[in-house]
């Protein structure tokens, strides 16, 4: 009862605290204009208007000798101009018809000439009705090429594509990088990233066994849990010029950060994922021509801030939109954490609040129902329509956390939920929100993340919605978002749900694209080294690229994402971090002129939301192009200042003596529009982090 | 303000068609408009739309004014008029309530970072877009009601000659928001 007055006053108090921003100058003086026009338009028409009346008054005196006098009973005058058609068809009618009698009796040959003209009219009405046909007809085939349209588009691109692919002598460079020292390090790789899967089993399974450490105590401070990242390395094209990823579309990272920040604290290296940093913004990449491929790869070649003589490649995928009219359905189950670690103001209070924000960019045929674990595990809503906003409001407003884990069956429950509601053409998605507790029934962590894998592949996917700090275990979301088709956010303020679930809730829950894997192969006669920021843990091995069944990220409508690789041209003046071998075989063919000007060539493969084979998309990195709409070169700039942000947070080890200040200099001067600020607030988390690092 | 009697003259010019005297009222009650119009809407854009429509109303609606209230009480019923006039206008051109949310939000959150930085402030803005939501939500005449007894602090008896009720009606009403809002507003903004 006492939490019943304290909403309603916060409503009231909420109310009178609305300060409303002084008025615009200009605003007002435009009003006040238009309104004087009105006002002295207003009069003038007053003036006629009086002036009118009293001509009318010198009419009345003859009102009486009208036909019809509308003096008594006006009524009657509206009666006979209400039923003027009737009438007039009546006196039409009466005039034809005597019309035709004195016709028909004195001029014979006059009225076959009438009856002639009369047949001529009513064929060419008919002729008349035929053209609106054919007009009819011919538009439906109009509307069917359109709509057929896109597809022969769409092969003959893909034959462009492959032909392209034919046209590289991509196979030539990789035939002979194949000689045995590299042999021998590609069989090493897989060796260890064998080793690397089995350490990340091991660490799972130490998740889970700390999660059942966490069940006795709930004040969990400092016990975030995040996989171990290994800052990727510079790299020699000669020896391995093939770069493999998956794209990562989360943000988690980046408020994590923030929310660190803005406690006055560095972040955890391994909280910091450089690729979820720069991803955070929206860069305004030009979008595909047509929606048959999802999008577009730019690629952009700036000067390196950070070393002298090198360079940044930058590759950057824009989704297309999807029509905001044409949006599938949605049945969405809400997955929630109410055990008793969710007591806090950032956690359970804030995913109530999410939750609703998230009904309102919902549409009314949209489902939502609500699955619960812990203390008090089952269902809470079946799922409800959205039209029925106030019903599904009240059964959030009902939950509240506490009680011991009691384990239960909350996912299993949660898909059980959307598969009773399954709809082919809808997007199926489980929103798990949760403060890292993971107890949702599958206790192993293995188990849980093939469970959420199978469930993919029938359709139902799984995002995560991360809160509070403390307990938070970002590595297992990571892993099930990933195995669930989904995205990873993490909450940490109002603002960031409002982001999420609201100004980007189209990214959020319609994936256009998935499994999406970038391929960057580098042309060792122009290129001597790279390296790729971020994505370290999103690393894939070469072969991982052409097999189908590796999984990888999604794109969700209107997604933007960037990579970027450093690069030492050969002929840049930049020493190479590493020396030249002195036993390789240095004796490498002439490759054809035309490949002089090439620094790489970039490859994508994606997989269409209900598709599951893959198509390819293929571009080639040129050196020489330096010139870039304006646009695009400050996007890229303001990429890599939050790139470098990224790096000096993670230690800065192949930035030299970049700092802060470049940060924020180059930020400042490519913020652009920022239309939601998001940019100007990075801006002051790089100031925070200065002076974190500084104290 | 300062002389009612001025005010009450003012007035009586402009509604015999003096030009000057009813851009002297502009001046003077725009300010009022807006602040009340963007309790309304939570958007300066919008807010600046509905006080435009407002003053534009008035110039047409003045001489309809017979000193039977203040006129500031006569002014803000006009601003209520216009503000639900225009709210349909907004609704009759988005055809979905999505698109609505999402382009309209995003034109709001443009606006709004003029003024409110993007800590505290950003987030009660959020939260008062999601009150002012919920109140149109709400049967008819409730927004109105709420908005001029906390947003503007008239007391129960005073909104009622605002909105020609009883001083009753208005009670009963701010009892019955106070019962259907949403708990959600229970998350304090700290």
């Amino acid at each position: 009862m006492k939490d019943e007055n304290s909403n309603t006053t916060t409503a009231d108090k909420l109310l009178s605290e609305i300060n409303s921003p002084a008025t615009d100058s200009r605003a007002k003086t435009r009003a006040i204009r238009l309104a004087m026009s009105e006002f002295t338009q207003h009069q003038q028409e007053k003036s006629a208007a009086s002036a009118n009346k009293n001509n009318r008054k010198s009419q009345g005196f003859w009102l009486y000798l009208r036909p019809i006098s509308n003096f008594f009973n006006r009524k009657k005058t509206m009666q006979i101009v209400n039923n003027k058609f009737l009438y007039s068809g009546l006196a039409t009618l009466s005039i034809a018809l005597v019309g035709t009698t004195l016709f028909q009796q004195s001029y014979r040959t006059n009225t076959d000439i009438q009856t002639g003209a009369l047949t001529e009219t009513t064929k060419k009405l008919e002729d008349f009705e035929d053209d609106i046909n054919v007009n009819r007809l011919s538009t439906e085939p109009k509307a069917a090429p359109l709509a057929t349209a896109p597809l022969p588009e769409s092969i003959s691109s893909e034959l462009e594509i492959s032909h392209l692919g034919n046209n590289q002598p991509a196979p030539l460079v990789s035939d002979r990088s194949f000689n045995n020292s590299t042999g021998s390090s590609i069989r090493k790789k897989i060796e260890n990233s064998s080793e690397v899967r089995q350490a990340k089993k091991i660490s799972l399974e130490q998740g889970a066994q700390n999660d059942k450490a966490h069940q006795t105590t709930y004040s969990a401070q400092g016990r975030d849990k995040f996989s171990t990242i290994k800052t990727n390395t510079i790299k020699r094209v000669e020896e391995e010029p093939v770069s493999t990823f998956s794209i990562d579309v989360d943000t988690a990272s980046y408020s994590f950060v923030r929310r660190q920040l803005n406690q006055g604290v560095l972040p955890q290296k391994n909280a910091v994922r450089a690729e979820e940093l720069i991803n955070y913004f929206d860069y305004n990449y030009p979008l595909p021509e047509n929606k048959s491929r999802p999008f577009k790869p730019s690629i952009i070649v700036r000067p390196s801030p950070w070393n002298q003589g090198r360079e940044l490649i930058h590759i950057g995928i824009k989704g297309y939109e999807l029509d905001k009219t044409k949006l599938p359905r949605s049945n969405i189950v809400l997955l929630l954490d109410v055990s008793g670690s969710m007591n806090s103001q950032d956690k359970l209070p804030l995913v109530k609040q999410s939750m609703s924000m998230l009904l309102d960019s919902l549409r009314p045929d949209d489902t939502v129902g609500i699955v619960v674990y812990a203390g008090a595990a089952g269902t809470v809503l079946e799922p409800t329509a959205v039209k029925e906003k106030q019903k599904i409001l009240n059964s959030l407003k009902r939950l509240n956390a506490g009680g011991s884990t009691a384990g239960g069956e909350g996912i299993q429950l949660a898909y059980q939920l959307a598969e009773m509601n399954f709809d082919k053409q809808a997007v199926n998605r489980i929103m798990l929100a949760t403060d890292g507790d993971f107890n949702v029934g599958i206790r192993d962590s293995e188990e849980l993340k093939s469970f959420v894998e199978r469930k993919r592949d029938q359709g139902i996917f799984l995002s995560v919605l991360g809160f509070g700090q403390g307990n938070y275990n970002d590595e297992l979301m990571q892993t099930l978002a990933q195995n669930g088709n989904g995205i990873a956010s993490y909450i940490d303020s109002l603002s960031e749900a409002q982001k999420v679930l609201v100004n980007e809730s189209t990214s959020s829950l319609f994936p256009i694209a998935k499994d999406v894997k970038i391929q960057v192969e580098f042309n060792p006669d122009t290129v001597s080294e790279y390296r790729l920021v971020g994505y370290e843990t999103r690393h894939l091995n070469r072969e991982d690229f052409n097999n189908d069944k590796i999984d990888a990220g999604d794109i969700g409508a209107g997604h933007s994402i960037s990579a970027i690789y450093e690069i030492t041209p050969k002929d840049s003046k930049a020493k190479p971090a590493s020396d030249p071998l002195r036993y390789t075989n240095k004796q490498v063919q002439a490759e054809p002129a035309s490949l002089r000007n090439e620094y790489g060539f970039v490859k994508i493969r994606y997989k269409l939301p209900e598709q599951n084979s893959s198509q390819l998309i293929s571009q080639v990195i040129k050196s020489n192009q330096r010139t870039y709409s304006r646009e695009l070169v400050r996007d890229a700039d303001f990429a890599s200042a939050v790139a470098g942000f990224a790096q000096l947070l993670r230690g800065g080890e192949f930035i030299n003596d970049y700092s802060y200040s470049d940060v924020i200099e180059t930020a400042q001067e490519n913020k652009g529009r920022d239309e939601f600020g998001y940019r100007t607030e990075f801006i002051q988390l790089a100031r925070k982090a200065q002076i974190a690092n500084e104290m | 303000m300062t002389d009612l009697k001025g005010e009450a003259s003012l007035i009586k010019q402009a509604q015999s068609g003096d030009a000057k005297a009813f851009e002297a009222l502009l001046n003077q009650h725009y300010d009022t408009l807006f602040r009340f119009a963007f309790k309304w809407c939570g958007k300066r854009e919008d807010a600046e739309d509905i006080a435009q429509q407002s003053c534009i109303k008035l110039a047409r609606g003045l001489e309809q004014f017979r000193f039977e209230s203040s006129f500031t009480s006569w002014l803000y019923r006009l601003v209520i008029n216009c503000a639900k006039d225009w709210q349909k206008n907004q609704a009759r051109h988005s055809s979905s309530r999505l698109q609505e949310n999402t382009i309209d939000k995003n034109a709001a959150e443009e606006s709004a970072q003029g003024h409110f930085k993007y800590d505290q402030g950003f987030e009660t803005t959020i939260l008062v877009r999601q009150l002012l939501n919920q109140l149109e939500d709400l049967a008819d005449g409730m927004k109105e009601t709420a908005l001029l007894v906390h947003a503007e602090g008239f007391t129960h008896k005073e909104a009622a000659t605002i909105l020609g009720l009883k001083e009753s009606t208005i009670s009963w009403r701010i009892h019955e928001i106070r019962k259907q809002l949403q708990p959600a507003f229970g998350r304090e903004a700290r």
